[in-house]
């Protein structure tokens, strides 16, 4: 199994229409295809696809519970609490704010009188749609973020996980990876141990920008890149160029901007199913080379 | 003194271009005003206000690593079973553990559960926190800019706050602070602490479903809402319904922007898109929306606030599930 993350860096540049495209065009190729969606503060997939979701499990951090009658005040899970949810104020016992807790669990191992059970906090969903577009077959998993939670990796380490999963049992060949803007850990966790980056970026200036960042984690976590103007047209080109030229990675494709786009998408039918020259037909064009980017 | 945030939940629809210009147009009325770019992923602010000349520039260095000593560490693999954000691995070629420091989040969860005390947490750079002037429009701006890959992009949006209210907090009349894409710890960091919202959506699927999910954490912060309509005319046809959620949720709808090729082209140029092509469609409705949000909401605050105000708070609670 192949697994192709597509990231990019700055917002809009067009990551969840390539991630799409290339599942589905995959698909048409006649190979099995596992889309996950790790945006999970903007999981949007489905509404490219226009498929509905069910939700198969929940997302969960582990929380202390207090045993007050254990505790006898020592103040060393407070002491190892990064993020400030355990707190002893004047050297009283610990109380807890749930929502600040990341579910490290040091706290669990820092007690030493046995006094912290293990709760839950749910902090989002995993959930699949089975895809059925004219003959072609996907299977989609998608996490969800709750609106209010911040901890936002371990909701991209448990999408991935149920992603992996699947693909696994059911002998995929590709693993598609979708992610969120940015270049923080909830995209390094999308990014890990992938076979191939593509880095999706527009020509202007700030999504040289931020292409910058992406290339700059994909070298460090070691894994190749390929390069994919989108909205090609849209600007000069100069600026994506002198980032491509330093990092000396390939640009893969050229798609070109165009309006279809936004309409495929309110639609709800991948450009890649109607074929043609423009968007659709690149993406087929970059599917049935993909393998030989690995190479 | 005001915190605007301009959020949207969806990238690429407008935030850093709307935060551009509000800023440049409050300083062009007088007004002493600071741009924040809370972004510090993709900082881009900067960027569409021709750059800037950083002054303060400050390493964030609150950020921990965790670091595997090869001459103690037995291999027991307790380590990579304890750590929930998979960080730990072993090192192919040597078999030594190692840990992966773009996804360890430096919490002490190894080294307390190493059992011969090989693994010691270190001080790591975050990023840095930078402020300055920018070279279109001599707007003061405050930026960070994280290491690619690490966490603490909340931890550094809190710090960036907090450098531009140290150096100009105590005059300034307006922070218009760009938020980052999503509703993760960068926006709710945006938000803390903030005087209202600025919500910028296109018209399409994907950014009205991330506008609802945006909006429902600036209820938790239990904040007034603006609404400003980008790229209208694209073609994804949902500005009726999108103006309709608005009206519903007591959020004030400013104004649409129409799609426009001189917004990208300005880009290209890196100056505002008012300044390369004043008389362009998108710029004389840029120019609209931005004055009509100083003179509805900034100007008159008072009575902005108390008519567009949630009216009841919606606070977040989280599902808690009890140990058994």
């Amino acid at each position: 199994m192949l697994t192709v993350a597509v990231s990019g860096g700055k917002g809009g540049t067009g990551k969840s229409t390539v991630a799409v495209n290339l599942a589905v065009a995959l698909a048409l190729l006649k190979h099995e295809v596992v889309l996950a969606d790790l945006d999970v503060e903007g999981c949007v997939d489905h509404l490219l696809l226009g498929a509905r979701l069910n939700v198969v499990k929940p997302i969960k951090v582990s929380i202390p519970f207090i045993n007050y009658g254990k505790c006898v005040a020592c103040g060393a899970c407070a002491n190892v609490c990064d993020t400030g949810a355990l707190i002893s104020v004047g050297g009283g016992k610990p109380f807890l704010i749930p929502r600040l807790c990341s579910g490290c669990e040091a706290c669990f191992h820092s007690c030493k009188f046995n006094a912290i059970r293990k709760g839950w906090r749910v902090i989002g969903e995993v959930s699949i749609g089975k895809v059925r577009l004219n003959n072609v077959a996907l299977t989609l998993v998608s996490g969800r973020l709750r609106e209010g939670e911040e901890h936002v990796a371990p909701a991209v380490i448990a999408t991935r996980e149920e992603a992996g999963r699947l693909a696994r049992e059911r002998k995929a060949d590709f693993l598609i990876i979708d992610t969120a803007a940015g270049a923080g850990v909830a995209v390094s966790h999308a990014l890990v141990n992938v076979d191939l980056i593509l880095a999706v970026t527009e020509p202007t200036p700030l999504g040289a920008h931020d292409l910058d960042s992406i290339l700059e984690l994909a070298r460090r976590l070691g894994v190749r890149v390929g390069v994919i103007i989108n909205k090609w047209g849209l600007g000069p080109e100069d600026f994506v160029l002198n980032v491509v030229r330093r990092y000396g990675v390939p640009i893969v494709a050229r798609v070109p901007y165009s309006d279809e786009v936004i309409e495929s998408y309110v639609r709800g039918r991948p450009l890649v199913l109607s074929g043609g020259d423009g968007v659709g037909g690149e993406l087929i064009t970059l599917a049935k080379s993909i393998t030989s980017l690995l190479r | 003194m005001l915190e605007v945030v301009v959020a949207s939940g969806k990238g690429g629809v407008g935030k850093t271009l709307i935060s551009a210009e509000l800023t440049l147009r409050l300083k062009e009325l007088g007004v002493s005003v600071v741009g924040v770019d809370a972004d510090a992923d993709a900082p881009n602010l900067h960027l569409v206000l021709g750059g800037a000349e950083w002054v303060v520039k400050r390493e964030y260095r609150e950020g921990r690593v965790a670091r595997v000593d090869a001459l103690k560490c037995v291999r027991c693999g307790a380590c990579i079973d304890a750590c929930r954000y998979k960080a730990i691995f072993i090192d192919s070629a040597t078999g030594e553990y190692r840990v992966n420091e773009l996804l360890c989040e430096g919490c002490a969860t190894c080294s307390l559960i190493c059992p011969v005390g090989a693994i010691a947490r270190v001080e790591a750079l975050s990023g840095k926190v930078r402020a300055g002037v920018t070279r279109v429009g001599n707007v003061r701006i405050a930026g960070a800019k994280l290491v690619p890959g690490r966490p603490n992009s909340g931890k550094l949006v809190t710090e960036v706050k907090s450098l531009a209210k140290e150096l100009w907090g105590s005059e300034a009349e307006v922070f218009v602070i760009d938020a980052a894409a999503g509703i993760g710890c960068q926006v709710i960091a945006s938000l803390a602490g903030a005087s209202a919202a600025i919500l910028v959506a296109e018209p399409t699927p994907a950014s009205f479903e991330d506008l609802v999910r945006v909006h429902r954490v600036v209820k938790h912060f239990g904040l007034p809402a603006a609404l400003i309509l980008n790229k209208s005319g694209v073609g994804g046809g949902l500005e009726d319904r999108i103006v309709k959620y608005a009206k519903k949720e007591n959020i004030d709808f400013i104004g649409e922007i129409p799609y426009d090729d001189s917004v990208p082209k300005a880009l290209a140029r890196l100056t505002p898109v008012t300044k390369a092509y004043p008389d362009s469609a998108a710029s004389v409705a840029i120019q609209r929306v931005t004055k009509l949000i100083i003179e509805k909401v900034i100007k008159n605050w008072s009575s902005w606030y108390s008519e567009h105000v949630p009216r009841r708070p919606e606070p977040y609670v989280p599902e808690i599930i009890l140990p058994k």
